[in-house]
């Protein structure tokens, strides 16, 4: 659960703490899940500026006409897909506990969105290169062999698949931007899960939804009624080259 | 949120308007919750949620322990389709819910051209239109906001209508609902009796019996009670430093139409425009104290994050402490980054002091409206605002080195001649005139000044509201006349479309016989007829003379001073010999001095009212 709401007024705040030399970096990790998968990359900008505004924490501003919070998002995350490992860079003027600035976060946000770790990062957005996603497929006549299919249709080479692009459509394969694939078939929930390492590179960038398209285009699966089927996807690590864990 | 509404939302655009989850919106408890009450705004998410009255609203229900209020607006062109195609019913933000899961449906009614929304968002959640179709089971319909002044185009739709401020009269109508839901003693005919019988401001259309003149006019409104009023006259808060306000909001993540803070810093208008309804029915005047409006400045802007502040009220520049307003804000807006913003000025109040404290606003462009072209037009419709003003105004911005104006006008107004239209564009001319003429302007930039103009539509209760709108014909002529004459390079022309216009006027002036056509308008699927792409005149047209309406009739026609009117059934708190004054006034070429100059006995000061300029009445 989230913590108490605690109230500091900004300048109160300010005048309590040691001022730095230079603005530190800090890193925010956090979740944006359930609703908050619709809000696009832009509007979670202006809302993560509202929310630094509210929570008191002496963000540091550009100095100038129009001073704005300096905010960087780790890889985009597309509309439709929820995340449990989003990352945000963001510079503070006053040195402050980490738990404090974490729960100051947590006191302006919701349980659809909120931090989970806060730290001092030691690493660059550019050496993410791969994410991990699950995927929650629900079909009528869902099965284990249903999920062999997928898991087929998924590890076919090449997978071409039409992409649409700003100039127009054009066909790619995909097979190269995926790292690995598996898929099961859950007995419990009824749903086919699949995991799957992606490239996540600025340069080499697959969207998650691209899997969706090659099983709706191979399989004809999930382009029906979405009261009989529907599916999820959420974003759940970031990875290095070498797929280890970024942090 | 459950996963097959998740599936639609990505084949929609913006699917942030129908998710939710916004930081700040109200969750409770329904176990705890004896109404619920479903705040319906009949137009996108981004415009309702900008509405100030629906934000107040919102907060003041939520504050009532054992009521739920939560949100609806009306979903976009696209997301109907998916809903219908895949038979979703319209649902409320915060559970989810059906509408037909609550006690009470409010709709405010903020333009006349939303009806139709109104009318889609109830067939949208399954619900009879009509008042009479909807039995003991059904949810409440109740109606309110600016357009409830004159309710009887939508009458036949809704079982009440709030007249005037609703913050009050709202948690009213819920309580004496969960009173009789508890004593076992709910049923819907009784409940509307003694709404109207106990809570003023509440008018029940179904309890008056309308009769009409072979003419088609009204002959006279019947109550079919003794015990309910025979007009009903309109709330108001009185003390608007004691009145409710919301000390958070709820949070969009979507841009939306006014992302701010909104500061309403009084109530009312002293100017009487007499084309303005909000002049009218807002009245009488009623000021914050900067010391409330300052602390309920700082107060929003930590609960928000929001950086930006706008005052918000009819005329701001009027207000008659706005210099210690804003130099109270400023102490403490600048170290924390926000910037102040004033929506209208008023080119007789604005001055080189106020344009600096507001300077922080980054726009290039300040908008004033000053209507009319010639003094005569503008003393007709008693806008007391000179020429010499706006330049002067307009002189203060080109020196500060703006270099963008925009001017509002109006062309169809009563009296008009071609002369006073060629004086719309001798005006523009002659600021960017000033501008050249002005020394310190921004050499850089050449000016640009928009003309914005607008159709004259008669409103109720205002001292307009008898005049006959121009036709089509007439309209359109006009605007060509004026296009014509807009020779300077450096104005731009952009005018309303008179069509819309018309249907507005039809809309505004209506009695009851037009729920009939609005209600075939639905039928035929009509919606978002304040979009431009989707209002169809001629449908329009079709429509109503199908139902039987000639839409002359109500536009086109001087109605009779002596004439029972629709609305005549609601008291606004401003006298009709007060109006039929004015527009003998108008008529005359006679201006009328503002309310803090000389009381002109409008009447509203029967209304009672803390920090008015009015003179206390006996009431």
């Amino acid at each position: 659960m989230l913590s108490e709401k605690r109230k500091i007024t900004r300048p109160e705040l300010l005048r309590s703490l040691p001022e730095l030399e230079r603005p530190i970096t800090l890193r925010i990790k956090f979740v944006k899940v359930g609703d908050l998968q619709y809000i696009s990359h832009l509007d979670l900008q202006r809302t993560f500026n509202r929310v630094l505004m509210r929570s008191g924490l002496p963000v540091w501003y550009t100095k100038g006409f129009n001073p704005h919070a300096k905010l960087v998002f780790s890889t985009p995350l597309s509309v439709g897909t929820q995340s449990i490992c989003e990352f945000l860079d963001l510079k503070m003027d006053r040195e402050m506990p980490l738990d404090d600035v974490k729960d100051m976060l947590n006191a302006e946000l919701t349980d659809q969105m909120y931090a989970t770790e806060v730290y001092i990062p030691e690493t660059k957005f550019s050496d993410i290169a791969f994410c991990e996603y699950e995927y929650e497929i629900y079909t009528e006549n869902s099965s284990s062999e249903f999920a062999e299919n997928i898991e087929a249709v998924l590890k076919t080479s090449p997978l071409n698949l039409v992409k649409k692009t700003k100039s127009g459509e054009r066909e790619i394969d995909i097979t190269s931007l995926i790292n690995s694939v598996s898929a099961e078939y859950d007995a419990q929930s009824g749903a086919v899960k699949i995991r799957a390492v992606l490239s996540a590179g600025s340069d080499n960038f697959l969207n998650p939804e691209m899997l969706i398209t090659a099983l709706k285009a191979k399989l004809g699966i999930l382009s029906g009624d979405p009261m009989q089927e529907n599916y999820s996807i959420v974003r759940t690590k970031a990875l290095t080259s070498d797929l280890r864990e970024f942090h | 949120m459950n996963r097959n509404i998740s599936t639609i939302l990505k084949a929609v655009s913006k699917p942030g308007r129908y998710s939710g989850g916004e930081y700040g919106q109200i969750i409770k408890n329904k176990d705890e919750v004896k109404a619920r009450f479903a705040f319906c705004f009949p137009d996108t998410y981004e415009i309702g949620m900008s509405n100030l009255g629906m934000r107040i609203l919102y907060g003041k229900l939520n504050e009532e322990k054992d009521i739920w209020c939560e949100r609806v607006y009306t979903p976009w062109l696209d997301m109907q389709e998916q809903m219908k195609e895949h038979g979703i019913p319209l649902r409320a933000c915060e559970s989810g819910d059906e509408l037909t899961a609550f006690d009470m449906i409010g709709f405010t009614l903020q333009y006349e051209m939303s009806y139709t929304n109104v009318l889609n968002m109830l067939d949208l959640a399954g619900i009879p239109l009509r008042s009479e179709n909807r039995d003991d089971s059904m949810p409440l319909i109740i109606g309110g906001g600016p357009c409830a002044y004159n309710p009887e185009p939508v009458a036949d739709f809704f079982d009440i209508f709030n007249i005037g401020e609703g913050e009050e009269m709202l948690p009213e109508l819920c309580r004496l609902y969960i009173k009789m839901k508890d004593e076992g003693r709910y049923t819907k005919a009784e409940y509307l009796h003694e709404a109207a019988r106990t809570i003023e401001g509440i008018y029940v259309p179904s309890l008056y019996d309308v009769s009409y003149n072979e003419d088609g006019t009204v002959k006279e409104y019947k109550p079919k009670y003794d015990d309910i009023p025979r007009s009903i006259r309109k709330r108001i808060m009185t003390d608007m430093d004691k009145s409710y306000f919301p000390k958070k909001v709820v949070m969009p993540y979507i841009e939306t139409v006014h992302d701010r803070v909104m500061l309403e810093v009084f109530r009312g208008c002293i100017r009487g425009c007499r084309f303005c309804q909000a002049g009218i029915v807002y009245r009488p005047v009623r000021e914050k104290t900067p010391e409330v409006l300052n602390e309920q400045a700082k107060c929003l802007f930590e609960s928000t994050g929001y950086d930006e502040i706008s005052l918000t009220s009819l005329s701001i520049s009027d207000y008659t402490e706005l210099e210690a307003l804003t130099d109270m804000l400023l102490e403490w807006t600048d170290e924390n980054m926000v910037s102040l913003s004033l929506p209208s000025l008023r080119v007789d109040s604005f001055t080189k002091e106020l344009m600096d404290k507001i300077a922080s606003v980054r726009s290039s462009s300040l908008t004033f409206a000053p209507e009319a072209g010639t003094q005569r037009m503008r003393d007709v419709i008693n806008k007391n605002v000179r020429e010499e003003d706006l330049l002067r105004a307009v002189n203060v911005a080109f020196e500060a080195g703006k270099n963008k104006v925009k001017l509002y006008f109006m062309q169809g107004l009563p009296t008009e001649t071609y002369e006073d239209l060629e004086g719309i564009s001798k005006l523009a001319s002659s600021v960017v005139d000033a501008y050249y003429k002005c020394p310190t302007r921004n050499k850089a930039r050449p000016p640009q000044v928009t003309i914005s103009v607008s159709c004259f539509i008669p409103k109720p209760f205002t001292p307009f509201q008898w005049v006959a709108q121009d036709t089509i014909e007439m309209l359109e002529e006009k605007q060509k006349y004026l296009g014509s004459k807009v020779t300077d390079r450096k104005v731009v022309y952009t005018h309303h479309d008179a069509k819309v216009s018309r249907i507005e006027a039809v809309l505004a002036r209506g009695d009851r016989k037009l729920s009939a056509a609005l209600e075939l308008a639905c039928k035929e699927g009509f919606k978002f007829d304040a979009w431009d792409e989707c209002f169809d005149y001629d449908k329009w047209i079709s429509v109503l003379e199908r139902s039987g309406i000639d839409p002359a009739f109500y536009a086109n026609r001087e109605f009779g001073i002596d004439e029972v009117l629709p609305w005549d059934i609601i008291d606004c708190g401003v006298t009709k010999e007060f109006l039929i004054r004015e527009y003998r006034n108008a008529l005359g070429e006679k201006t009328t001095p503002n309310c803090r100059e000389k009381c002109s006995g409008c009447g509203a000061n029967r209304l009672g009212g803390e920090r008015s300029c009015c003179p206390k009445s006996a009431k």
